[in-house]
């Protein structure tokens, strides 16, 4: 193949691009090796994840929780947040597909409890009723661990015959203590269709409701009977 | 630790890069030594060229993502 420098300036300076003298890479190159240097795309991402790794939040869940893979999780579930609130929406659905691709959608629905804002509230219900850290503690594991027995996540694709048969079968057989029903966007105008009928379904429990313009989060707390 | 953004720079200094740190490029793909596509550390996925970062600690080719930037992190520490 042909190589006409002309032709290579001219097609970076039309896309914007900048060319890299030889001996300017090799500068490069040694600096890189004496570990001086990284290269990136973006600047933002590396802040991001930064930032979700020095946060408060994280810095609570730590004092409770120890399993690495859950606190990977949950900080995944606060960079979902955060790239949420600076609606970037392209790498908000890549970082879900990467989170499901490694973690099932197990991992994905803890990512998105948090990014939900739902774990800080089940926790502040935990705290609520607490009788010794020990068990604050397993408390929030085994929601974590089981997550499908204590939450259940909406998708678009949902029929509210679908979410009432799923929260039967789901407080049936588990018995949670808090059981909750999230969805976002389409999925939220669902489970705010469902609502009545949750009601009614499940009477053993009170009900809070986490609303926002594009999520919908229903709380159903057990009552403990005398 | 110096970062650069490989976001404005062509492709050919790219590959040139790659070149010099001992890598290749099949133009879609970043390469290893024995012509193989270089995975992804934490997903293990190929990782594509324009979306690339190199870091330090064995050089590091990830793919530019917040989930394989954090593992990193995690592994070596706040290095960047």
């Amino acid at each position: 193949m042909s190589y006409d420098p002309i032709e290579k300036v001219a097609k970076g300076a039309a896309e914007g691009l900048l060319d890299w003298g030889t001996d300017f890479i090799k500068k490069l190159a040694t600096k890189f090796r004496d570990r001086k240097l990284g290269f990136i795309q973006d600047q933002k991402t590396i802040e991001r994840v930064k930032e979700q790794y020095r946060s408060d939040e994280l810095a609570f869940y730590k004092e409770y929780i120890k399993d690495k893979e859950i606190l990977f999780l949950l900080k995944m579930g606060l960079t979902l947040r955060s790239l949420e609130k600076e609606k970037e929406e392209d790498r908000r659905k890549i970082l879900r597909g990467k989170i499901f691709n490694k973690y099932q959608i197990k991992g994905l629905h803890i990512a998105q409890f948090v990014e939900n804002g739902i774990l800080s509230r089940y926790i502040g219900i935990l705290i609520g009723d607490i009788s010794s850290i020990e068990k604050f503690k397993e408390d929030i594991m085994n929601v974590l661990e089981n997550i499908e027995k204590h939450v259940l996540f909406v998708r678009t694709k949902d029929t509210e015959r679908d979410i009432i048969k799923q929260s039967f079968s789901i407080t049936t057989a588990n018995i949670p203590m808090i059981f909750i029903i999230s969805g976002i966007a389409s999925a939220a105008e669902i489970v705010k269709k469902c609502e009545i009928k949750l009601k009614e379904l499940l009477k053993d429990y009170d009900l809070e409701k986490i609303s926002s313009s594009q999520k919908e989060t229903l709380v159903f707390k057990r009552i403990l009977k005398e | 630790m110096e970062l650069i953004s490989l976001k404005q720079i062509s492709k050919e200094s790219k590959v040139l890069l790659l070149k010099e740190l001992g890598y290749g490029s099949d133009g879609e793909f970043v390469l290893d030594s024995k012509r193989e596509k270089v995975l992804d550390r934490y997903l293990e996925i190929p990782v594509k060229i324009d979306n690339m970062v190199i870091f330090p600690g064995s050089e590091i080719i990830l793919d530019d993502n917040e989930l394989s930037i954090s593992k990193y992190l995690e592994e070596f520490g706040d290095v960047l």
